[in-house]
């Protein structure tokens, strides 16, 4: 009932179900989290944040590429983030400061999701927030493994 | 190199001194604004009651726009059954509403004589003054004067300002509707360089006015509970209405308060008017629901809202009140705490050197890429 009311899916809704994050989720879901995210452009070599910052957002690459490297130390980079990967996410998991610089390397379009409307969409929206935890799990693990791995 | 996190930075005296003086300022124009301020305070206090279940539908897909129409439709068929139903009982009292507030006023200046003829039993200084007889007849003159100076007045007050008022549900649609928007539109008018930074200010405005109006409302209710069952148990008539009536007049800071004791004293002098100790009682009474408001009530509701030194709380109503007058001491602490809020996010972007050089730095290839085939 009500479903006239319920949202269509948008360009941006789209692009967001190529985000790892986000895989998994229903279009009305991605419809959802979309409606949470702003869009932000930024130009090759602006930085995104700093490292030490305290986190207020978590990130989503929707197209170009950034860079995650520590001040200074930009070859090599810790990271290369392409399309659809995410960053940012472990300030707001632990609530502690930034553990490295982000930079575009690329012209960059970012979805961005803050801390309020991320601790908002995983303390009431159950299904988002069961796919969303699992994604974060599945990527600190895969960092774990490539640390472990050298 | 970590850099300040907001809840780190403590405002210097330069930024508290512009907290101040932006409150006093506007408060100021608040006051000349009256006539939205307080249809836009009435929707404020609606909006932030009806965000939780809007997000909840948001939340569960419904679009913005979908969500706002729903609540406020839903909440205008509420209200409309509500005076339908109400309206027969209305009808059927209105003609003895001028009886009644006439016998309370009688009631309470009967009470009022009564307590100082006692005192001029007692203390012969009184007694040689005729304070009673005094307080009689320029209580009487006031009377005899007050429909024909104040009532005109009042009513013509009362017709100006309803249709305003009845701008609230109006505002708090738009603003439950297009809130969101306007959110968007602020964020996206920041540079990169300052974007995380104001995301967290407008989530810190939206939490202090979201938790103080949310809290005005605990607080209303708590007290409206005690105040109730306090008279209750005293055996004053309509306690649950009178206890309402005093809890949301206490929304203006001490002169609510005043009015509202005034009010029971009133009721509890006439329906016993040999017995003045339940009067005294309901005194007692309301003096007890402040303490508890004061130190229990408030600091669990609003005080989680606003965290300002309780001197410069009591400080800035006095100074509320001299800006502007009763919706100055009503207004200032919202406003103060928004105005905090405010300030000391705007000292910490304006004092970080960092990311100010980060905003020049994008400027700086912005130029480059709008120049580059120039």
């Amino acid at each position: 009932m009500l479903g006239f009311l319920r949202k269509n899916s948008s360009e941006t809704a789209l692009r967001l179900a190529e985000s790892t994050l986000f895989a998994g989720l229903t279009p009305g879901e991605l419809s959802t989290v979309e409606g949470l995210t702003h869009s932000r452009s930024y130009l090759a070599g602006e930085v995104i944040f700093d490292e030490g910052e305290q986190g207020q957002a978590l990130y989503v690459v929707v197209t170009g590429e950034v860079l995650i490297c520590h001040a200074g130390e930009l070859d090599p980079p810790i990271a290369r983030l392409g399309p659809g990967q995410f960053f940012g996410e472990l300030a707001l998991l632990d609530d502690a400061p930034r553990t490295a610089q982000a930079r575009a390397s690329l012209d960059s379009e970012l979805a961005v999701l803050s801390r309020s409307d991320f601790e908002r969409l995983m303390d009431s929206h159950a299904r988002i927030a069961s796919r969303v935890a699992l994604q974060l799990a599945r990527n600190i693990s895969l960092r774990l493994r490539d640390m472990v791995q050298g | 190199m970590k850099r300040p996190a907001p809840s780190e930075y403590r405002a210097g005296p330069l930024v508290w001194v512009s907290i101040v003086v932006a409150t006093c300022l506007v408060l100021f124009v608040f006051q000349k604004i009256l006539w939205l301020v307080v249809p836009f305070l009435f929707a404020l206090i609606l909006y932030y009651g009806w965000l939780p279940l809007k997000l909840r539908l948001v939340l569960s897909g419904f679009s913005h726009d979908a969500a706002a129409a729903l609540i406020s439709l839903g909440s205008s068929v509420i209200v409309l059954l509500l005076a339908v139903l109400a309206v027969p009982w209305i009808t059927a009292e209105a003609v003895n509403w001028q009886e009644y507030s006439s016998r309370y006023l009688d009631g309470g200046l009967n009470l009022l004589l009564s307590a100082l003829k006692q005192l001029e039993r007692r203390i012969p200084v009184f007694a040689q003054a005729h304070v009673s007889e005094e307080v009689a007849q320029q209580l009487s003159q006031f009377s005899d004067n007050f429909a024909r100076d104040h009532l005109a007045n009042a009513a013509l007050t009362l017709a100006a300002w309803a249709p305003s008022v009845l701008l609230a549900p109006f505002l708090a649609f738009f603003m439950l509707r297009d809130g969101w928007r306007f959110h968007r539109f602020i964020s996206q008018a920041v540079p990169n360089a300052f974007f995380e930074r104001t995301l967290f200010l407008l989530d810190q405005i939206d939490r202090t006015a979201r938790l103080y109006f949310v809290g005005l409302l605990q607080l209303t209710l708590l007290d409206t509970v005690c105040l109730a069952a306090g008279l209750w148990l005293l055996g004053v008539s309509s306690p649950l209405v009178l206890g309402l009536v005093t809890a949301v007049l206490a929304w203006v800071p001490y002169v609510g308060s005043i009015a509202g004791c005034l009010l029971v004293v009133l009721v509890a002098a006439t329906d016993f008017p040999d017995a003045p100790q339940i009067a005294y009682g309901a005194i007692g009474l309301f003096l007890f629901v402040r303490l508890l408001d004061d130190f229990i009530f408030m600091p669990m509701t609003i005080g989680k809202s606003l965290n300002i030194h309780p001197l410069l709380s009591v400080l800035m109503i006095f100074v509320g009140g001299a800006v502007a007058g009763v919706a100055g001491l009503m207004l200032v602490l919202p406003v103060l705490g928004v105005a905090m809020v405010f300030g000391e996010t705007l000292g910490l972007v304006i004092t970080d050197p960092r990311l100010r050089a980060r905003h020049r730095h994008a400027e700086r290839l912005r130029q480059r890429v709008a120049a580059v085939d120039l």
